[in-house]
Parts: structure tokens; sequence; C-alpha cells
């Protein structure tokens, strides 16, 4: 914006000069672009001709064939199935898998942790108020990575042995070498119940559309959250106990010098998970109470004096005005726990960045494309939240006349 | 008629009572803030159980059973308490935070050498000092001067050796600068005039022409400079190579560049966002999009594995100039999409109103337009410094031995083997001070400098 217009006075007067046309805006916009544009074009060939020749002097090729050839490493932990002797596309994919889940979990985990912060934030207890506002500024003014090898170096490596377990619940067990917990098993009929799930949460949805459709047209009101609490939890279970209960719980024992059966979680996973979840709860504590905070007490007032009563004004008048001054920065901080979720390489964990970025980099030396395939993982993932975001932006946007 | 004007019949209200006892002073806030129901008073007493065990723990961890002088952290494990029994885990083991203290601080750089560090804090807040000095004018030169100036100058100082021509030029200007930095504060302190008033008072041609006054300005500034040159051309500083850097002088460096670099860099790139020509637009914009939506580690790993691939042999950089440029390009495209925020708060009337006035483009954006959108960005901007300096950590996965990754290799030698939460807690205490006094600092800034027209 706000270029301006010189065009139209040169062809006004009379005698133009030869250089008139350096005043031109329109020369002057081509002229630079075209400038920008060659230096742009030179620094890029110079940095292909530099490429060629360096991978030249070292005998190296580019193309995506080495992802088909084994990878000869093994990979601590993965969700995804991994055995040595894989491709490096399967690498590729594993890394993926063991980013998202734990970006996932950490992004629940986190925007809960944050919503309670920043509610206990505004509390108008003074001890509460400050203890979180305390908890907040404490931790994130320290870094991330710091707060990582924290819960690594001290707290899960201070962990008794295998032996010498942690086993507050039966069945969850804490000791160096990781988390147990018990692994579902699900029996043959577990898909009937599954599909019950979803039948109640279709069915709850299509319930709460039809009961505010019912409160517009006619006034009356629908006890809309026992009746879906009934159909995604009671059904589900009533298919579930009918079918004969066809879920069992492998257990995990101690055999010998560690523990077998069920499933486990490495103390690294644990460290990042945690880091990860404290951290960006602070920042979504924060996004919380500026959203709270930014719906003027006028609105309460005014909900009030139509004769809302609190609860009803909170869920109907000031939640859905600060979830569009919340949402946001919340969405922008969960890219951000993506993006975090690669320092995991600190405290070795799997993660992409780690098992592909940099010990298949090691391996197969193949700098170029594998840099470019993780930097296009992340930008995926980063493009495709922000826009979410816009059509939720866009959604929320105040319709302004 | 009836004389009805008599005194008592006057309406005269009764003093108001005194507010109930238990709504007023300590008892009032009491109940107010901490016992306002039984909700309320049992947060509170979860709350003050919670603070009472923790910092509790804290004493008898950090203090009560710390240990302070020993020589091996078996040695500090070993040491028995009051009460008879090994410290164990129970104690922190300040012992090696000691002996290392001067490792994370300034990396493996030589003893006898770091005072040239020092020296270079000191011209740093020296240089920076004018700006609380309210009767000092110039200040937004002098900031220039200092971020444009000061990072060559601190790196001959830091370099040592043989310094090359270009280094020793740019570092000569710098100190030449500062001289006079401090030359315009000694004269508005000691005379009430700017060094330039000054000057031009002396050489007798302060009732000549305005414009005949620059080439004073320029002759004494010439003549600072080469007395620098000279003098910077005397120093016979011992080589110390980047791979000694390291500590909390590493970190600060690297991220004091990438906070001196964000700003300008960000303006350019947000100005090219917003520009009408297509090709600088895009060129902007995948740039921004492209390092905001990766990892900061993504990005230090292609400077590592990469650039070595991109330029020719012949140059072979340093590690740390790659991750210095790695850092900038990141914060470059953080503070790009901050200032376009702020650009965009920035009402359309303004624009209209410095184009109806004849100003250029430049001018419009220097003078219009951009003061009133960096007070808006105050927060932001500050928020992403603050964001840099603890990114700038993530260099430590690369090896490059900044405060953390002291902080580790203090726990893998062999005396000090597994003394790893004290260094660690260590590190975060600075940390969290650097980081909280900025904060703090910036609400004060918004404070101050928002004035009269504070927020909207």
């Amino acid at each position: 914006m706000a270029v301006i217009e010189k065009g139209g006075s040169s062809s006004g007067s009379g005698g133009k000069s030869a250089l008139a046309f350096i005043n031109d805006e329109r020369f002057r916009s081509v002229f630079y672009q075209m400038f920008v544009g060659v230096v742009v074009l030179l620094a890029g060939y110079y940095l292909y001709t530099n490429t060629a020749a360096n991978l030249d002097a070292r005998g190296m090729e580019v193309g995506f064939g080495f992802l088909g050839s084994t990878a000869g490493f093994s990979v601590a932990w993965s969700l995804i199935p991994y055995e040595a002797g894989d491709t490096y596309f399967h690498v590729f994919l594993v890394g993926i898998g063991n980013t998202l889940l734990v970006a996932a979990i950490a992004i629940v985990a986190s925007t809960f942790l944050g919503f309670v912060m920043g509610v206990l934030r505004l509390s108008k207890n003074w001890l509460i108020r400050n203890l979180a506002a305390w908890y907040v500024e404490i931790l994130r003014n320290t870094p991330l990575l710091l707060q990582i090898l924290f819960w690594f170096l001290t707290v899960f490596a201070l962990l008794p042995s295998p032996r010498q377990s942690l086993e507050p619940v039966t069945g969850f067990v804490l000791n160096n070498r990781g988390f147990y917990f018990p692994s579902p098993q699900p029996g043959d009929l577990f898909f009937l119940t599954a599909i019950a799930f979803v039948i109640g949460i279709v069915g709850a949805v299509i319930l709460s559309k039809w009961a505010t459709k019912r409160l517009f047209d006619t006034g009356q009101k629908t006890p809309v959250f026992p009746i879906s609490l009934g159909l995604i939890f009671g059904f589900p279970l009533v298919v579930f106990l009918v079918t004969g209960a066809p879920l069992a719980f492998d257990l995990p024992t101690l055999q010998g010098f560690n523990f077998v059966g069920g499933a486990s979680v490495p103390p690294s996973f644990c460290a990042l998970l945690l880091a990860l979840t404290i951290y960006h709860s602070c920042f979504m504590a924060e996004a919380v109470r500026a959203g709270i905070l930014s719906v003027s007490h006028g609105q309460t007032e005014a909900a009030y004096s139509l004769g809302l009563k609190p609860s009803w004004t909170l869920r109907l008048v000031i939640i859905p005005q600060a979830m569009r001054a919340v949402v946001p920065p919340m969405i922008s901080n969960w890219m951000n726990v993506v993006k975090n979720s690669s320092l995991a390489i600190a405290i070795g964990f799997p993660d992409l960045v780690a098992v592909f970025m940099q010990t298949s980099l090691n391996q197969s030396g193949h700098a170029i494309e594998i840099v470019a395939m993780v930097m296009l993982f992340y930008m995926t993932v980063s493009l495709s939240i922000s826009l979410a975001l816009n059509q939720y932006n866009k959604s929320v946007q105040l319709k302004e006349r | 008629m009836a004389d009805t004007t008599q005194s008592d019949v006057v309406f005269r209200p009764k003093p108001s009572l005194p507010p109930p006892p238990n709504t007023v002073g300590v008892v009032g806030w009491l109940r107010k803030n901490l016992f306002g129901g039984p909700v309320d008073t049992i947060l509170t007493i979860v709350g003050a159980w919670l603070i009472f065990t923790l910092f509790y723990s804290l004493y008898e961890y950090g203090i009560a059973n710390a240990v302070w002088t020993a020589n091996s952290y078996r040695e500090c494990l070993d040491t028995v308490l009051p009460n008879g029994e090994k410290v164990g885990h129970n104690g922190a083991c300040w012992a090696g935070v000691g002996v290392w203290m001067n490792q994370y601080i300034y990396g493996r750089y030589p003893d006898e050498e770091q005072w040239r560090i020092q020296l270079a804090l000191a011209l740093l807040v020296l240089w920076l000092l004018p700006f609380w000095l309210p009767k000092v004018e110039a200040k937004i030169q002098t900031g220039l001067s200092c971020v444009l100036t000061f990072p060559f100058l601190a790196a001959h100082l830091f370099l040592g050796g043989e310094a090359s021509i270009f280094l020793m030029i740019t570092s000569s200007i710098a100190l030449a600068l500062f001289i006079a930095v401090w030359l315009n504060v000694i004269t508005s302190y000691a005379m009430n005039k700017s060094i330039g008033k000054v000057l031009v008072g002396v050489s007798g041609m302060a009732d000549k022409d305005d414009r005949l006054h620059k080439y004073v300005l320029m002759a004494g500034f010439a003549l600072l400079l080469v007395m620098s040159l000279i003098y910077v051309s005397s120093w016979d500083l011992p080589e110390v190579t980047t791979q000694a850097w390291g500590g909390l002088f590493l970190t600060l460096t690297i991220s004091g560049i990438a906070i001196a670099s964000a700003l300008p860099s960000g303006v350019v790139l947000a100005l090219g966002r917003r520009s009408k020509m297509p090709v600088i637009r895009v060129f902007c914009t995948v740039w921004i999009e492209m390092f905001r939506s990766v990892p900061l580690i993504t990005i230090l790993f292609m400077a590592v594995t990469m650039m070595p691939l991109f330029l020719p042999v012949a140059l072979n950089p340093d590690k740390l100039v790659m991750v210095i440029v790695a850092v900038c390009i990141f914060a470059s495209a953080y503070m790009a999409e901050i200032v376009r925020g702020g650009l965009q708060a920035i009402s359309k009337g303004q624009y209209e109103a410095a184009q109806a006035l004849g100003l250029n483009y430049w001018k419009m954006m220097t003078f219009i337009v951009m003061p009133q959108a960096l007070k808006l960005m105050i927060p932001n901007i500050v928020g992403n410094f603050i964001g840099l300096l603890k990114d700038t950590t993530l260099v430590s996965i690369i090896g490059l031995y900044d405060i953390l990754l002291m902080v580790k290799a203090s726990g893998q030698d062999p005396n000090w083997l597994g003394l790893h939460s004290e260094p660690l807690l260590f590190a975060a205490g600075v940390f969290f001070i650097i980081c909280f006094a900025m904060s703090k600092y910036s609400q004060h800034l918004e404070r101050t400098i928002a004035g009269g027209y504070g927020r909207r």
C-alpha cells in the first residue's frame, strides 16, 4: 500500500526531458522488482553452482533413491512398528509418528493445564492468583531446552531401577527404564463398542442441533447435556457389556531385570512431554487470561440486567467473546508445541529431527534431500494449522456493518 | 402566616455508620482475598501448604543441606550432616557450581584474556547509558551508532590476533563514535550544549552559514577517527579462536547479534510483504513463512550441514558465523510478522494524511507510520527478544559450548560426574533474571512511551 502515484505528472507537462522516466513510479516499481529478481536469481545460481561443484568433489549424488535403501540402525522407541533393516522412508514415517504423538499429547495436556492456570490467575483469592502468576512467570522465563534437560537429567535419571520400581497403581510402573502401563487388548467383538461410540457422538450432535431449533421455535428447553452424556458414554458401555466385555489388559510384569508385557514409553518421552506441557501451559494461561480480560465488564452487567443467571452469562456471553481473543494465540501456541517437540534430539528421544535429520543424514549423507523433507513436513503441519485458524477467524469475526 | 422556619425541622442526616468491622483493615482484606467462602478457604489452605512445602524443601535442599566446599561430587554426596546422615541427593552441591562458574560464564576463554569480554560489556553499558540521561540529546543517533558499529568493535576485542583491514576500520569507527557519544554527554552536562554546537563555536564558524557547520563536524570526526585508527592498530591482543568462546558470554553474543539485526531486517521484510510490487511481496512472504513454519533446530542443522555445500570450499566459514547467520534469519522472519501486525494497526487515515502532505514513501514510513507502529509493538518486540534469548540455547544441540552445554559438560567432568541439577538450577536462575527483567522493563517502557495516548 501507500505507493504514491507520480506517474501522471510527467505526462502533463509538455517539455519531457529524456530522464523524466526515472521519476515515473511505474518505471521505478518495475526496475526495483527486476533488480530484486535478478539478485535473487544470481544468488540462487551462485549457490547452485557451488553446491554442484561441492557435491561433485565429494562424489555425492542428489536424488531420492536413497529412501528405498535400508537404514542400518535401530530406533530406540517408535509408535509405528520399526525393525532394523527397514528403509529410510520408513524411518521418516517413524519420526513423523513419534513427533506427532508427543506433540498431540502435549497440546491436549498443556491446553487443559493452561486453562486451569489462566482461570486461577484471575481468581479472587490473592494467594492462588499470585501462586499462578509466579508459576507462569518462572516457567516461561526459562528456556524450554533447559527445562527438558532438567526433567530428563535430574528427575527421570534419579528414578529407581526396575527392581525397585515405583508402582502407585497396579499396572502403572515408573522406573529409570521408562513408564510402563497396561496395554488394552481388544477382543473380536470390541469393534461394536467403537461403532456404538461413534453413533453416540453423531447422535449427540444431532440432538443438540434439534434442541436449539426446538428452543428457538417453541421456547422449550431440552436437557441436552445429560442425554448426550448417556449417548456418548452410556450407550457404548451397554454395548460393551452386552457383547461380553471383549477387552483385556496386558499388565507389565517384572521378569528378571526388566518389565515385559504392557506398553511402555522411555524416560526421554516422559521428560519431553512433561517439559512441553508445563512450558506451553504458561503461554496458554496467558492467552486465556488476556482473552477473558478482553471481554469488558459491561457485558457481564448487561447480561445480568437481562436476567441471565451467572452460569448462563459465563456460557452464553463471556466465553464466546473471550474465545475470539483466546483461540488465535492458542493455535499459534499449538504450532509452537509441534515445532518445539524437535528439541527431543537433546535427550535422545527419536523424533523426526533426531532419527531423520541427524542419524539418517549422518549415515546416508543426503543432506539436501533430508533437510528439505523435514522442513516440508513442518511447513505442511504449520500451514494446515494456520489455514484452520484463518477459517476460524473468519467464522467468529465481528460482523461489522 | 405561620412562622415555620424553625431550625429543628431542617433535615439533618445522621452521620454514616462506620463500615462493618469485618470489611475493613486486615480482617477485611483477609476475608475478601483469602477466606471469601468455603471454597476460597480450602484453596487458601491448599495454596499455603503448597508454598510452605515448596519453600521448605527448597530451603532444605539449597541452603540447610547444601555443600559449599568440596573437591568432587563424591565428596559432596558423602558429606555428613549434623544429624549424622550423608547429604546424598538431599542437598545441593554448590561447590561444583563454584568450581565451574568461570566456564559457565566465559566458556573456555583463557583466564588472562577475560578482561576483554568485561571491557566490551562495560563499553556497551557506557554506550547505552546516555539513553537514561535526560539532558543528552540525539538518543536515536546514539542507539543507531551502538547497534551498527559495536558488534565489530566487540568482535575485534574478542577475536584478537591479526585483525583484518575490515575489522580494523569498522572497530576504529566504532571507537570514534563511542568517544563522540561520550564527548557529547560531557558537553551536554558541563556546558548544556551538544558536542556539535561546541565544536562549531570553537571553530569560529558559529555566525557562518548553517550548511558549513557539517564540514566542521566531519573534520572533527575525521580527526577522532584517525586517532582511534592509530590506537586500534597498536593493539596487540593474542588470538582467541571462536572454538574457545562459550558459556553465558557466547549465549549473549549470539542472541545480542540476533536481537540487534532482527528489528531492521524485520522492518524491511514486513514492508516488503506489504509492498505493491508482486516480486518483492512474494519473495518476502515466502521467506517469512518458510522460516517461521520450521523449528529453529532444523534451520541450525541446515546451517551446519548444508551451508558448507552451498558455499565455495575456499570460503570455509566458521561454525559460529553460520550459526549466527541462521539465528538472524530465524529472528528476522519472526520480527517481520510482529512489525506487520504493528503496521496493520495504524489506521489508513495516517497514511493518507502523510501522502496529502506530500511525503514520499520513505518519509511517510520513517516519520509518520513507523514511530506510531513501533510504540504499539513494544510488548511484542520485547517478548520476541526474550524468546530469542531462550532459543539461543538450541545452539548447544549442534555442539556450540553455550551456557547450557557448559552446564551439561560439568556433569560429565570425571570429578563432578552426575552433577546436573545444581548447574541447571543456576542456569535457570540466570535466564530467569535476564528475561524477567526484560519483560518488566518492557512493561515500564509501555507505560512511559505510550504517554498520554495510552491503550486504545
